[in-house]
């Protein structure tokens, strides 16, 4: 039914405005929507993450090509007789486990399809010996004991003699000075020992010259 | 059934050179939706509707079109139900929409895991027509047949069960198409999205004359074009439509 024209004009009066604040919202900075709520599961891995870099001596990050399932079961064997842990984790977990840690120079590793073998000896030798049988897995960088190390940098630890060898050698090293102490000491004594020693030789030898024939009766008689 | 098992999806931000380089994240599992509360009841498919009530009515009645009028003050709200067709503006509804409502209800619905219940009641207002081609006059015609009386934001009919929206939206609003009057497919969320809404755009509303205001106060006289039902409905309605856009 058709309205008055009264009516139309008063609804035309009476309309919605909507509010118009003094800077549109699309100039303001964007807001970054929140957060949305955490997935357990990335709580467990990242725990999980923590702990392998907590408990773990040598921590090497190597790049991973496409390897057949079977070569990376073989791999994984070997590395396992060296005591050795091959773990995969993903970046995105990593990254910020590792920027909060003490890690943080480790960031740049973790980009890319990586893996992680964790142990907890050193033993760098045995796992590049592993890693050169495997052409698909790149070693691009490590950290032992706190130290990071570049690839070169394993391969020269690896060529270090054993941890047992360099103590000995360091403690065989330190204990030649006090080794010589007592010889130092006696020095003195054995000096005079050998002094005395040949000045009773001279005496002998002058006696046995003048004395020859009585001291040969002598001691017959 | 919404495939909750599926990963959601991941934003893919493009790099320096504007190329974007498609990679897997961590999965991200979404739960299955919960369906604990909902009791299916025995008869889930909507129940037949008389064309004629049970006890025909014999005196005939005005037409009272203010039945159709203003908002309704019935069935607004969901009671067993999740999701439902609301009316967005006035109409009667005749054996046909009814049968309409039921048998593609009926159809697209499973009756195990879902069901439907009318939140209307069937035709009693009888609606008199007088026969083709005769001049006026010569008293009220019989009754034809009967109707019942849909007022604005009333429901029409309520589905519920292990369903999610998605999936019951598509024949709720097929059938809402073919209603008399305006209608949509809702939820309860949806209902009260709405409501708040509305509640919003009245309390933000810039302008400092509302049809409400001029109305109340009579100001300018405008009561003299307007109707004294006009101070309930403050001007969101006209007749049997319902004006979304206003307040």
């Amino acid at each position: 039914k058709a309205m008055h024209f009264q009516r139309q004009k008063l609804m035309a009066v009476t309309e919605y405005l909507p509010p118009r604040p003094a800077i549109p919202p699309r100039c303001l900075p964007r807001q970054e929507e929140t957060r949305q709520e955490e997935n357990g599961y990335a709580r467990l891995l990242r725990r999980q993450v923590e702990e392998a870099f907590r408990d773990n001596r040598m921590i090497a990050v190597c790049q991973y090509n496409y390897m057949p399932g079977e070569d990376v079961v073989m791999m994984r064997h070997y590395l396992r007789k060296h005591n050795i842990e091959v773990k995969f984790f993903l970046n995105e977990i990593v990254r910020p486990v590792l920027s909060q840690s003490k890690y943080k120079n480790l960031l740049p590793l973790f980009v890319g399809r990586n893996v992680l073998l964790v142990s907890r000896e050193t033993k760098a030798k045995e796992m590049l010996r592993v890693l050169k049988g495997v052409p698909q897995i790149n070693l691009l960088g490590a950290c032992i004991d706190d130290t990071i190390l570049s690839r070169k940098g394993v391969e020269y630890f690896a060529r270090l003699p054993p941890l047992e060898a360099a103590q000995g050698q360091t403690v065989g090293a330190l204990a030649l000075l006090p080794s010589q102490t007592s010889s130092l000491l006696q020095r003195g004594s054995v000096y005079l020992t050998a002094l005395l020693d040949q000045h009773i030789q001279r005496l002998r030898a002058a006696e046995t010259e003048s004395p020859a024939e009585p001291g040969p009766a002598q001691s017959s008689g | 059934m919404r495939r909750w098992w599926l990963p959601a999806q991941l934003a893919a931000r493009a790099g320096p050179g504007g190329l974007v380089i498609p990679r897997a994240g961590l999965k991200q599992y979404t739960q299955p939706p919960d369906y604990s509360g909902i009791i299916i009841p025995e008869r889930t498919k909507l129940k037949f509707v008389d064309k004629v009530p049970s006890v025909p009515k014999v005196r005939r009645e005005p037409r009272q079109l203010r039945d159709i009028r203003g908002p309704s003050q019935e069935a607004t709200d969901f009671t067993q139900g999740q999701y439902g067709i609301l009316a967005l503006g006035g109409g009667y509804l005749h054996w046909g929409h009814f049968e309409m409502i039921r048998l593609t209800i009926g159809r697209n619905m499973d009756p195990k895991t879902m069901f439907a219940i009318w939140r209307v009641p069937p035709p009693s207002k009888p609606v008199t027509r007088k026969s083709l081609g005769h001049r006026m006059g010569g008293g009220k015609g019989p009754i034809d047949h009967y109707v019942t009386a849909v007022k604005s934001g009333r429901l029409v009919v309520e589905i519920g069960g292990h369903c999610e929206f998605g999936e019951v939206e598509a024949f709720l609003t097929q059938v809402a198409k073919k209603l008399p009057f305006p209608a949509t497919a809702i939820s309860r969320d949806g209902l009260e999205q709405m409501r708040k809404e509305e509640e919003e755009k009245r309390l933000n509303n810039q302008n400092p004359w509302t049809f409400e205001r001029v109305v109340t106060g009579n100001m300018l006289g405008m009561r003299k074009y307007l109707s004294p039902y006009d101070l309930k409905l403050k001007g969101r309605y006209w007749g049997k439509f319902f004006l979304k856009h206003r307040v």
